[in-house]
């Protein structure tokens, strides 16, 4: 999934994947600061999102 | 006359007359130069009209899920793709293996018509082929072209031309091509930047209008209803934006992963000449180097996405 | 008549000169294909151009077309009250359309533009644009045009007919849009129309000579609805189609189109695309239900719609220009020039 998405243009580091069990509290904090403070170091993503008007 | 074209029509004959087939699915001349048009056989007289060419590049296997009216088997002319997408109808179930009767075709590879037609500034008006080499002409000029420089581009990386099932065969089986780099293509793209690959497949989709030919051509493409036909819930807009437009081209390639099989069927129906193998053959090098599969192979195996192995690959989650 | 003498040199500078007043669209070679485009400064159209893939009605009945929009927030006084979005009416001319296609228009007018119904949008559209012909010297071999009441140099709706003799155009003005466009090109060299109009005949009968398909529907007339709908070769000709609807999408004269809403935060748009009658969705009921069903009825509806309704209700003859577009498109080799002969057999 996340290859495909990297093949035609989403930043890899924007899509992440993990294995979390609702009682692995400590680790759901650690990666979701990963994932945003990567995702932050990329800036706003401006690709694949509608424009309405 | 393509030296298949007889056979095909004796064999089928005979299949009919035996009644091993109540039918058998094939080809008939096209009205037009190059154009081949997917037929049904149902009788010894309709089995004439069967024919042989290059051009020939559609995936008969798409016309097995349609076919309701049918007490005995059903037959079918199947090159090295087409068997391929039967074993996967077979392994996801859509058909049984008994109701089938395959008459294998040993393929030499299916040409690319946009590109022969880019030799001409007039509209061609006759196509024909002597072994390798297929002469083609328009009202101004006569081309003698080597059909191995023609050959679709899955047709020249293709390493499964033998059919991998059938119950005859119309020849002897052709030798396999050896192909050093499978996956050039998407090695291009995937050492593009991510900025690179967004203008790519921008540019590569741009003129597509929706027709969903490359959806309707393609065996794997048998949902009653396509998640781009669902309304309630909507989840791909309807008009010509261009994020709507390639969450399509997405979302049916992940349809794919792990099933396709690189026939270039699609390519072949889209209208406006939309490469849409870049999607797809970038799931098929992925299945091939993460779980040494290619699709449509055998019968007795299933799909990886459908098992689960303890050693499946998984450093992708974090 | 008034008939114009354009040296083809000076062709891109009239062009230009129109470009005051007239958005301008032509067939432009992108990639491998020629299509209908906007054409931006600098860019000529391709007169030399065969046949764009797609047909020229997209300038007038584009294929995602915005209707209107509503505000949903109620803090709003107009909120919830639909209002027809703002499109740019300006005159637009489309250069080099071939005669059958400019035809196309009249049928889809048919639709669009009735004495109870005026459809806004390809009314205001079809009002906007001038359109400038070129007449076809070199028929393809799928063009069967003369079968179908129309033909290379057909004038009927056009404003200008240019007629390539070589290093000039002749351009036939036929209407007051037509002149006008000649003259903001600055267009003015007169020339004799006797002359002129030899040469026109004698190119437009080695035209209509030219064309190698031709198709028969003289009976289609005097077969009864029911005998055409019940005829026995329907799903033998539909077994091979994909329902892609590849061949309407193509089409001059399908007019057919669905309606959509989307929604973000407060504002709502409302637009319409191009639909098919090929797709299973088309007819498909909100219950479920699907008066076209299989993939039969939708392929005979197709063909009926064109070749038989459309002719009994508006007596003007066949609802197809002889284009040849969905005969070279169609994936499958469906091809509409057989199935009308076995309808008229
Ligand atoms: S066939 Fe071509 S134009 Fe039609 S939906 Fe597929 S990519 Fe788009
Ligand atoms: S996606 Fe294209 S190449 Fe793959 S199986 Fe379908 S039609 Fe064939
Ligand atoms: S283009 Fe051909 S295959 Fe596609 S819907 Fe039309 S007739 Fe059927
Ligand atoms: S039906 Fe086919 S030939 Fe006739 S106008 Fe339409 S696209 Fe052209």
């Amino acid at each position: 999934m996340g290859n495909l998405l990297e093949h035609v243009g989403i930043e890899k580091e924007r899509v992440h994947f993990s294995w979390i069990s609702s009682a692995e509290a400590t680790k759901f904090v650690d990666v979701v600061k990963k994932i945003t403070e990567k995702v932050r170091a990329l800036g706003p993503n401006k690709k694949l999102k509608k424009q309405y008007n | 006359m393509h030296t298949y074209t007889e056979k095909i029509q004796n064999l089928a004959k005979d299949v009919l007359k035996q009644g091993k087939a109540e039918m058998v699915i094939g080809f008939k001349q096209g009205t037009i130069p190059m154009a081949a048009n997917p037929f049904v056989a149902k009788n010894e007289n309709d089995a004439d009209n069967l024919i042989w060419s290059s051009t020939c590049g559609l995936n008969l296997a798409n016309y097995l899920p349609g076919i309701k009216k049918c007490e005995g088997k059903i037959g079918i002319i199947a090159k090295g793709c087409d068997s391929r997408n039967i074993v996967t109808h077979i392994v996801e179930n859509k058909i049984d293996r008994e109701k089938l009767y395959i008459i294998g075709l040993p393929c030499t590879g299916m040409v690319d018509k946009k590109q022969i037609a880019l030799l001409f500034d007039d509209e061609i008006t006759q196509f024909s082929e002597e072994g390798n080499t297929l002469i083609v002409k328009s009202e101004t000029k006569e081309e003698k072209i080597n059909k191995q420089e023609y050959l679709r581009s899955n047709c020249k990386t293709c390493t499964h031309r033998n059919p991998v099932i059938y119950d005859e065969l119309v020849s002897d089986l052709v030798e396999e091509q050896i192909i050093e780099d499978q996956f050039a293509d998407v090695k291009k793209i995937e050492a593009m930047s991510s900025e690179e690959k967004w203008d790519f497949f921008d540019k590569l989709t741009e003129d597509c209008i929706r027709c969903y030919a490359c959806r309707n051509a393609c065996p794997l493409c048998y949902c009653p209803t396509c998640f781009v036909d669902e309304s309630g819930p909507q989840w791909v807009g309807k008009g010509q934006n261009t994020d709507d437009i390639k969450t399509f081209h997405y979302l049916r390639a992940y349809h794919c992963a792990g099933r396709c099989t690189d026939c270039g069927a699609c390519e072949e129906a889209c209208p406006m000449d939309i490469k849409v193998r870049n999607f797809t053959r970038k799931l098929n090098k992925d299945s091939l180097e993460l779980f040494n599969w290619e699709a449509g192979l055998d019968i007795s195996q299933r799909p990886p996405l459908d098992t689960y192995q303890p050693d499946d690959p998984d450093d992708f989650i974090m | 008549m008034k008939i114009i003498k354009i040296d083809k040199k000076e062709w891109e500078q009239g062009l230009d000169k129109s470009r005051k007043e007239y958005h301008l669209f032509g067939a432009v070679k992108d990639k491998d294909y020629y299509l209908i485009q906007a054409l931006g400064d600098k860019v000529y159209p391709d007169m030399e151009s065969s046949d764009t893939i797609l047909s020229p009605k997209s300038v007038i009945f584009p294929q995602t077309e915005k209707m209107l929009t509503a505000n949903l927030d109620e803090a709003q006084d107009n909120h919830h009250i639909m209002e027809r979005v703002e499109t740019d009416y300006s005159p637009r001319a489309v250069l080099g359309i071939k005669p059958y296609d400019a035809k196309a228009f009249k049928i889809l007018q048919l639709n669009f533009d009735t004495e109870e119904f005026k459809d806004p949008y390809f009314c205001d559209a079809y009002a906007a644009t001038t359109l400038v012909g070129l007449a076809v010297n070199n028929p393809g071999q799928f063009d069967f045009s003369t079968s179908v009441d129309t033909g290379p140099f057909d004038e009927t709706d056009l404003d200008v007919l240019l007629i390539d003799t070589g290093n000039e155009y002749l351009a036939k003005v036929i209407t007051d849009k037509g002149e006008n466009f000649i003259s903001k090109c600055g267009f003015d060299n007169q020339t004799d129309e006797k002359n002129a109009l030899e040469t026109i005949s004698k190119l437009k009968k080695k035209a209509e000579k030219a064309i190698v398909s031709t198709v028969s529907h003289d009976k289609l007339n005097g077969k009864t609805i029911l005998e055409l709908y019940n005829a026995p070769f329907w799903d033998d000709i539909a077994f091979s189609c994909i329902n892609c609807g590849t061949c309407t999408y193509v089409c001059p004269t399908c007019w057919c189109f669905d309606i959509q809403d989307e929604t973000k935060d407060k504002s709502c748009i409302r637009f319409r695309n191009w639909d098919t009658c090929m797709s299973r969705l088309f007819t498909e009921h909100a219950s479920g239900h699907n008066p076209r069903e299989g993939k039969t009825q939708r392929v005979r509806q197709r063909f009926m719609h064109k070749l038989k309704y459309f002719p009994d209700k508006y007596d003007q003859g066949l609802m197809c220009v002889g284009c040849g577009r969905c005969v070279k498109h169609c994936p499958v080799n469906i091809d509409i020039r057989e199935i009308c002969e076995q309808m008229n057999s």
